[in-house]
């Protein structure tokens, strides 16, 4: 598996300029997930890497090598793509076959069963070999997808939004099956996404990109705890992160404008703000209550079931050390949290 | 197909469009009457019903009856005898016939690979959507839109042994100074396979252009990025996709030429000789020059018997080749 490199790349379709400036390494043995909401320049820095669209400017390395200018099909890449994308005609066999048979590697038909067959046999598939593409159900064509991937044991894989199309519960099996499969194999992966539980599980690092640009990388940890901005605080979590006005709180840092809060932060007591309950939802193991602090409305994220009823007159406390502050444009003000209560 | 009467569901089908209290539907107003379902459907499909009588079912009964008489349409006076199976035993053991089906089959099989090839490569080549393909798709399409008459009559023209322009630009690049094409009893058969071709391959290239939209980009993105060259994207992707459609554009094709006649008839009326009689054209002279109506309509049968039978296997595989 290999490095791969994306120096200053740019793409612009018309009048939209889909990537700017985008500069990202993806260690060897490394996943990294590209996330943001649809028009970010996600699958287009996907495509980019692949080869199936043209730089306009930028340089694009595999393995140390420099590709911008070279076709797919030199850069020894392999793509899992959204839909399923497999040779309709074909048995499942075939399908996985197919990249093997390339003119380009000159394999035996014997060794490219022996590939097929170890590969089946990871995803599971291997009972429906001999299926033709079209009798699958969705799970099983995304499986042989990213099966006609993995045959390959390319430089790099590249997946753009592979499990999308799946219902949740197929999601979940598959994506705790693909993050297994690639710490057995080490495999580098560059893997698209606009669903932050599968960025979060998933990514050794995630990049978060905003309008073409890539605004933040980092592990799940990092961004989650130190977003670089409102975006990706925004990006991270579920409920998402509270934002009131600095002034609300009381000014706790100097240049703050805007302060976030995650919800499993806010501890309800007797003292400290005041606030009404709007909601409360119990989802078992954990309750989301509704809060109204002066006509903003937060969430508050408590493990087990709450106490409360809505309309009732309850205290919060924010955690200053767990306060994350924005300045005017949106940009988190570094140190904040270290400063003195 | 079956023609039956109509489940009686369909009567209450009907929906009632505009159907207020004021105003019922036709449907609503018959019913009122007193008429039961399943009769107003029969009133509903009756006229249509004995159109097709009139018109396709009685002539083709009819037709059956007539090829085991030696009846004669310019005679009517003259008593019709039943001749039993001579008129088929006669067909099938006639040179003439046997030449004429020989023609035809040539005439079919040529014209329709010809339509195949150019027709298909014209699909992908359009199918590259370049600056302007509207323009030369509708330029391509332009011989198929015009009648087979006048079609026939202007390459007539460009035929034409002195002052023809075919013949003069073939002279030009072979130097024979005497080459002719209807002319020629070797040359006559391809004439027509030219023409037809010429006329129809568009009418392929159409067809496969949308079996060709039909294919999705991100498949040929993952054989590129799986490194397939042109050659094995084309022979695993494009042709097996493209093909059911490809079959169908053949058995419309195919069907067509078999029963070819205007074309031909202005080309060259089946000549040098009888070397581009086609089956319909010897037909048509059985039947309207020499009045043979018996033998001739047993000769009909055959015909739509065979077209009819190769077309319903002919379906059989398609449907083959869609379900895979």
């Amino acid at each position: 598996m290999a490095e791969v490199a994306l120096e200053r790349v740019a793409k612009r379709f018309g009048d939209v300029q889909a990537v700017a400036e985008l500069s990202l390494t993806v260690g060897a043995g490394e996943l990294l997930v590209l996330l943001g909401a649809s028009g970010a320049g996600k699958t287009t820095t996907l495509r980019l890497v692949a080869g199936l669209e043209r730089l306009d400017a930028g340089t694009v390395r595999i393995a140390g090598r420099d590709v911008s200018r070279a076709a797919p099909a030199e850069r020894d890449v392999a793509f899992v793509f959204q839909q399923y994308s497999l040779y309709p005609h074909y048995s499942v066999y075939d399908n996985l076959a197919f990249p093997l048979r390339s003119p380009l590697r000159r394999m035996a038909e014997d060794a490219i069963r022996r590939r097929v067959g170890e590969i089946a046999e990871t995803l599971r598939i291997a009972h429906k070999l001999d299926s033709r593409a079209t009798q699958l159900s969705g799970g099983e064509m995304q499986r042989v997808a990213i099966g006609r991937a993995l045959v390959r044991e390319p430089a790099c894989f590249l997946m753009d939004e592979p499990l999308s199309s799946l219902d949740a519960k197929l999601r979940e099996d598959l994506r705790i099956e693909l993050k297994r499969i690639q710490r057995e194999l080490g495999a580098t992966i560059l893997y698209v996404t606009h669903d932050q539980i599968e960025a979060m599980t998933l990514g050794d690092r995630i990049g978060v990109l905003e309008a073409g640009r890539l605004i933040q990388v980092g592990t799940p940890r990092e961004l989650y705890e130190r977003p670089a901005s409102v975006v990706v605080a925004r990006r991270l979590g579920s409920p998402p992160i509270n934002l009131l006005p600095a002034a609300l709180v009381g000014q706790i840092v100097p240049a703050a404008a805007t302060l976030g809060v995650r919800p499993e932060d806010i501890r309800i007591g007797t003292v400290g703000l005041p606030a009404r309950v709007a909601a409360v939802e119990a989802l078992g193991a954990e309750t989301v209550v509704a809060l109204d602090i002066a006509g903003t409305l937060l969430h508050a994220l408590i493990s087990g079931e709450a106490d409360l009823v809505p309309g009732a007159g309850v205290h919060l406390e924010l955690p200053r050390e767990r306060l994350i502050a924005f300045d005017g444009a949106g940009r988190r003000v570094v140190g904040a949290e270290s400063l003195p209560a | 197909m079956r023609i039956g009467p109509p489940a009686a569901r369909v009567g209450r089908q009907v929906p009632l469009a505009g159907a207020g209290p004021a105003r019922p539907a036709l449907a609503g107003r018959l019913r009122a009457r007193g008429l039961s379902d399943p009769l107003l459907a029969w009133l509903f499909i009756g006229p249509t019903i004995l159109l097709l009588l009139a018109i396709n079912i009685f002539p083709l009964l009819w037709t059956i009856w007539l090829s085991f008489t030696n009846y004669r349409a310019n005679r009517p006076n003259e008593t019709v005898e039943w001749v039993g199976l001579r008129n088929y035993q006669r067909i099938l053991t006639s040179e003439d016939i046997w030449h004429t089906l020989q023609v035809t089959a040539h005439f079919v099989c040529w014209s329709i690979f010809f339509q195949v090839v150019i027709g298909l490569g014209l699909a992908l080549l359009i199918n590259r959507q370049f600056k302007g393909s509207g323009f030369w798709t509708t330029l391509i399409l332009l011989p198929m839109m015009l009648s087979p008459a006048v079609v026939g009559t202007f390459w007539t023209y460009l035929f034409q042994p002195q002052a023809g322009i075919f013949n003069y630009i073939v002279n030009f690049f072979i130097g024979a100074g005497d080459f002719t094409m209807i002319g020629d009893v070797r040359l006559a058969p391809w004439a027509i396979v030219l023409v037809d071709t010429w006329m129809w391959a568009p009418y392929v290239m159409l067809i496969c252009l949308a079996g060709l939209r039909s294919i999705p980009d991100y498949i040929y993105e993952a054989a590129e990025v799986d490194r397939a060259g042109p050659v094995r994207t084309f022979f695993s992707i494009t042709l097996p996709m493209v093909l059911p459609f490809l079959m169908l554009a053949v058995l419309f094709r195919a069907i067509e030429n078999f029963k070819m006649f205007d074309l031909v008839v202005e080309l060259t009326s089946g000549g040098p000789g009888s070397t581009t009689e086609v089956a319909s054209i010897n037909l048509k002279r059985e039947a309207f020059e020499k009045w043979r109506t018996g033998f001739s309509s047993a000769f009909a049968i055959i015909l739509f018997v065979t077209v009819f039978g190769a077309a319903n296997i002919y379906v059989k595989l398609l449907n083959r080749v869609k379900a895979r």
